[in-house]
């Protein structure tokens, strides 16, 4: 399936369609953070506990710093992190499930099996335990978080493998001897790349949340400040039981919440153009015959 | 058939178990540091030299490292779940304290999830595409990209703080000394928010799935006859549809039981419910690796025994199963 028809289904999904505009808004705020924020995040740079003024439009925190620029900054970091934390999600996830697929004699049992266990543990506990023990590094949460989460699309991109790989073209890639890893990255690949693509955005989403529960356990990178440390700091200050939840809390929760919402919409609207079988997919109206 | 399914259901939850216990193992005598103090936690420094020297014999520290590991088994099979030099008590007791709250947090949400998950999912389906349809899907797709915490964290600013409806912290009143039928009110009353906020983070799966296989399942055949007969519209929907429909809700279900722990954790973070996952945020925060290890061994444990229980009450739900294995 072409990149043009993909884009061109996506414009007419409505979820898509409203999905792709909040993301563009997020992407855009975490690049031009520089010239949006007013101040430096890291700075102190008035009295604390201030309510909002015309200098600082969402108050000061505990110590001083510009809420607003913390959130604005923040941006940056909750996207990079959820980013890179899906690309090795779907690196793995993508490498497996053609590998699984590919290989159903013994490479399949072994990969599935793992992918089930990794599925019943509870990941959150496994990812504070983990993140606990390797320390708070931007790098370590984006490893632990890719780690663990590459078995929800390792399964879905197994699962097409097993149909491409009985299509004619494979088989007549095979008769013609073509070995087993150009079949698997020349010619299959290429067949599951844009169910890689939505699985991508769905993880991109799923990390972003994830993040901020670890940051909010205080498991965050503090030289790396995340929407979910901004809320970890005003929760360990008790600002939910002040009116400052209004303008400290409210506004980093509704930024992550928009931002998986895109996300989860985007990667709906993809599914949907990928999968044939979810035609009609989230908003689905008529009845299967 | 039958007992190949069960045998790989089986392998799977000891493979689960396995990994969970090589992870506590290695974990610490693996990582940059001294092991005394990952095993021990970060109070070590603090300790006398005698409880150090304990320290080193309980673990083996200075024999062979398959020597630990069958003392780290033996331990686990008495049910020695370690030391908190943090607590200055056995884990196990501690574990023993928490355990009941976070039973009640999640089974009550999980429950109470599935509930409205599948009479809403039902009822969106038989009025699908209209406005009540799509009114609850967004509401609930909206729902499913909260984080946990923060939803709790505003309900309980709103319900809690301003309009102080509901009690912010903990399980019970601190000294109200009540006792039996007040004692559970209270504990009912502490339990409203955070079984809330849970309930409303996970039932969008299970509304979603439901939705879907119902919207399946009344393209059916079996629909169209009942419909020829005659049958009113909700009786269709009721008895005919939702028990077929219900069937994949059910491996949603186990799958999402994760989760729920996970979201347990955050969300008794924020009420400072004396739960399992509170606990593990505590022991976070001091470096208390042995209760911090056994809670984590602790709630695989948990989920692993909610997924046998739901794995043998498949075959109830599904009669089709008894006969020929598992269907998907």
């Amino acid at each position: 399936m072409s990149a043009a028809r993909i884009i061109r289904s996506l414009k007419k999904n409505r979820a898509g369609q409203i999905g792709t505009a909040l993301l563009l808004l997020i992407v855009c705020t975490a690049f031009f953070a520089p010239w949006l924020a007013s101040h430096d995040p890291y700075e102190r740079v008035g009295l604390p506990f201030q309510n909002p003024s015309p200098q600082h439009p969402l108050g000061t925190n505990d110590i001083g710093q510009d809420i607003l620029s913390e959130i604005i900054w923040g941006t940056r970091v909750s996207l990079t992190i959820g980013f890179f934390a899906a690309a090795i999600a779907l690196f793995l996830g993508t490498l497996i499930g053609i590998v699984s697929g590919y290989y159903r004699r013994w490479l399949d049992p072994l990969f599935m099996r793992l992918a089930d266990v990794v599925l019943v543990i509870p990941f959150l506990p496994l990812m504070i335990l983990l993140a606990a023990y390797l320390g708070p590094r931007m790098s370590n949460i984006v490893m632990v978080i890719g780690l663990l989460t590459w078995a929800g699309p390792a399964r879905v991109i197994r699962s097409q493998v097993l149909s491409l790989r009985e299509y004619g073209y494979v088989q007549a890639a095979r008769s013609l001897g073509g070995t087993d890893s150009r079949i698997m990255f020349r010619h299959i690949l290429p067949g599951v790349l844009p169910m890689a693509l939505a699985q991508f955005i769905r993880a991109v989403s799923s990390a972003v949340l994830i993040e901020s529960s670890l940051a909010f356990l205080g498991l965050g990178d503090p030289t790396a400040k995340s929407w979910g440390m901004v809320l970890y700091y005003a929760q360990a200050r008790g600002a939910f039981l002040t009116g400052a939840w209004l303008w400290w809390i409210l506004p980093p929760g509704l930024l992550i919440t928009f931002t998986v919402l895109a996300f989860a919409l985007i990667g709906y609207a993809l599914e949907e153009v990928v999968n044939p079988r979810l035609r009609g997919g989230i908003i689905k109206k008529k009845c299967t015959p | 058939m039958m007992l190949q399914f069960w045998g790989s259901k089986l392998l799977q939850y000891i493979l689960v178990l396995v990994f969970t216990l090589a992870l506590n193992f290695s974990l610490p005598r693996m990582m940059p540091g001294s092991p005394m103090q990952l095993l021990a936690g970060e109070d070590v420094g603090l300790l006398s030299q005698q409880e150090r020297e304990e320290i080193m014999a309980r673990h083996g520290l200075d024999q062979p490292i398959w020597r630990q590991f069958t003392i780290y088994l033996g331990q686990l099979a008495k049910g020695d779940l370690g030391y908190s030099y943090r607590q200055r008590r056995p884990v196990g007791v501690i574990i023993g304290e928490r355990l009941p709250w976070t039973l009640l947090l999640t089974g009550s949400a999980l429950a109470l999830s599935a509930f409205i998950g599948v009479i809403c999912g039902t009822l969106a389906a038989w009025r699908r595409g209209r406005f009540s349809d799509l009114g609850t899907l967004s509401l609930f797709i909206f729902l499913d990209s909260m984080p946990s915490f923060w939803l709790g964290m505003i309900l309980v600013a709103l319900f809690g703080a301003r309009l102080r409806w509901f009690p912010v912290f903990g399980a019970q009143s601190p000294f109200a000394g009540y006792t039996g039928w007040t004692a559970m009110v209270d504990v009912l009353y502490h339990l409203a928010l955070p079984l809330t906020t849970l309930t409303l983070v996970t039932i969008a799966g299970l509304f979603l799935t439901m939705r879907y296989s119902t919207l399946d399942a009344l393209g059916e055949q079996y629909i169209t006859v009942a419909r020829a007969k005659g049958m009113p519209e909700g009786h269709i929907v009721f008895r005919h549809v939702l028990r077929n429909a219900f069937l994949p809700v059910i491996t949603v279900f186990m799958l999402s039981l994760g989760f729920v722990v996970g979201g347990a954790t955050v969300v008794e973070t924020v009420f400072a419910w004396p739960g399992l996952g509170r606990l593990m945020f505590e022991a976070v925060l001091q470096r208390d690796y042995p209760v911090l290890q056994a809670t984590f061994m602790m709630v695989t444990v948990c989920v692993i025994a909610a997924n046998l229980a739901a794995d043998l009450l498949y075959p109830l739900a599904d009669p089709r199963v008894r006969v020929e294995g598992r269907r998907f």
